[in-house]
């Protein structure tokens, strides 16, 4: 659904090392502090951000008030004015957590010494459990934010681009010369969004993990061929199944 | 604002003998209309059901013995919009025998009607994420109405039968998403020439990036 704002299509120059310089660069928090703190309500701030999401959840973002932020959060209407300047930034906020998270999460896995493909495969993983395990957050973070534009939009693209940066390191020049449109990594990066926001749309975000298979497939196969892909989604599959 | 459109044919004012159905439907596609455009223009959450019987013409009591509300006169507008450009894309894709032929077919009648109106393409595809969980609903709905079209992939594939179960929503998933992409950058005109991009983006699930690249290099040189 949401843009990639950057078109550029030149081949990914992430040093493989560098995946939280080009985080900072994005101007994306990489929070590692919020890892070990899940979204529990501690305090009236994250009681607000869980509210928010709640909300959206259930009638979309256009349509929640403050008030039905408040009274999902059990707080008045002054502290929430005290913490946001209004409904917009209190988004930016929830998108900003939900961010820090997501990003931490793949940092955790991303190594250099890593395979490629295996380094994809465990990076999808994470972000899908990560999703499952917030449904609210997930929806908000992927559907409304994007939706609603300005700095929440922004912060959206920005981690797109970092994703597909991600990706991008396992495209190497020969396939370029093979006819293939330069486009390849960002059409899969869209198949594989366009299936996550179906899925959260159908009301199914507890099954996001099951994805897997097909996302490692469609984000692998421009870089390896459609055999190596149907590889990768197996052994995909069998760690689904096998739970390590 | 835009201009209430003139092309349509309207039934005369004053007192008439046109048979009342078809009085309501005139009214009904002439509201649908103008919602797409009043939307597209003014976004879901600012406009009213003021601007949208104005923009087509009609009473307020006639807009709500149609409707209950905005939302569910948004909705319709939605679907009949869908309905319409499905209509296009299954007829190209029909006229042709292969199936990436078929599917190049398809994409291109696609991107010719999404670029003929690219405001309207912009809230199909993108800003109706913004109109609520019920838009949000029917735009997946859009969405899936596109995977019959890929689904005969699986035939056409020396490996169909091994392929994932969801090949079809992922191929459907990249030409939304590379089409999004486009609108949001205000690039509604370079619509047609994404063909290729797309072509690419829906063969290469079935057959691979090399036997894509090159259906596409024979398709579309």
């Amino acid at each position: 659904m949401p843009p990639l704002s950057s078109q550029q299509e030149a081949k990914s120059d992430l040093d493989r090392a560098d995946l939280g310089g080009l985080i900072n660069r994005e101007q994306l928090p990489s929070g590692r502090a919020d890892l070990e703190q899940p979204l529990v309500a501690h305090s009236q701030r994250e009681r607000i951000l869980n509210a928010m999401a709640a909300a959206c959840a259930a009638k979309g973002f256009g349509a929640t008030t403050i008030g039905d932020i408040v009274e999902g959060a059990g707080v008045s209407r002054a502290t929430f004015y005290e913490l946001f300047k209004d409904k917009e930034e209190c988004l930016q906020a929830s998108m900003e957590l939900s961010l820090a998270d997501a990003m931490g999460r793949i940092v955790e896995v991303y190594s250099p010494d890593k395979p490629w493909a295996a380094m994809v495969r465990d990076a999808t993983r994470a972000f899908l459990e990560l999703l499952a395990s917030r449904p609210n957050f997930a929806r908000m973070a992927l559907i409304e934010a994007p939706a609603a534009g300005g700095r929440s939009l922004e912060m959206y693209a920005s981690a797109k681009r970092v994703l597909q940066a991600v990706l991008d390191l396992g495209r190497n020049d020969p396939i370029e010369e093979q006819g293939i449109p330069a486009s390849a990594g960002r059409g899969a990066l869209a198949a594989a969004e366009q299936l996550i926001v179906g899925q959260i749309l159908a009301g199914n975000s507890e099954r996001l993990p099951e994805l897997l298979p097909d996302i490692v497939y469609i984000v692998t196969i421009p870089y390896l061929g459609q055999d190596e892909a149907l590889r990768q989604s197996r052994e995909a599959e069998k760690l689904i199944h096998s739970g390590a | 604002m835009p201009q209430s459109s003139g092309e349509r044919w309207r039934p005369p004012r004053g007192r008439h003998r046109l048979p009342r159905e078809v009085v309501e439907r005139s009214q009904r596609e002439r509201l649908l209309e103008a919602t797409m455009r009043v939307v597209a223009e003014k976004g879901y959450g600012p406009a009213t059901v003021t601007d949208l019987t104005r923009e087509a013409g009609i009473s307020r009591t006639t807009f709500y013995a149609l409707f209950v509300d905005k939302e569910a006169c948004f909705l319709a507008a939605y679907d009949e919009t869908v309905e319409r450009l499905m209509r296009q894309v299954t007829s190209a894709y029909e006229a042709q025998e292969r199936w990436p032929e078929r599917a190049r077919a398809g994409l291109e009648a696609l991107l010719a009607e999404l670029a003929a109106d690219p405001a309207q393409a912009r809230l199909l595809l993108v800003d109706v994420a913004a109109a609520g969980p019920a838009a949000q609903r029917r735009y997946r709905a859009a969405v899936q109405r596109l995977t019959p079209l890929f689904d005969e992939g699986r035939d056409f594939a020396p490996g169909g039968r091994g392929l994932p179960a969801n090949a079809s929503r992922l191929a459907a998933g990249a030409v939304v998403g590379l089409i999004a992409d486009e609108l949001v950058a205000d690039r509604a005109d370079n619509l047609p020439s994404l063909l290729s991009d797309l072509l690419f983006a829906t063969l290469i699930a079935y057959l691979g990036p090399d036997a894509a690249a090159r259906e596409v290099g024979e398709r579309t040189r």
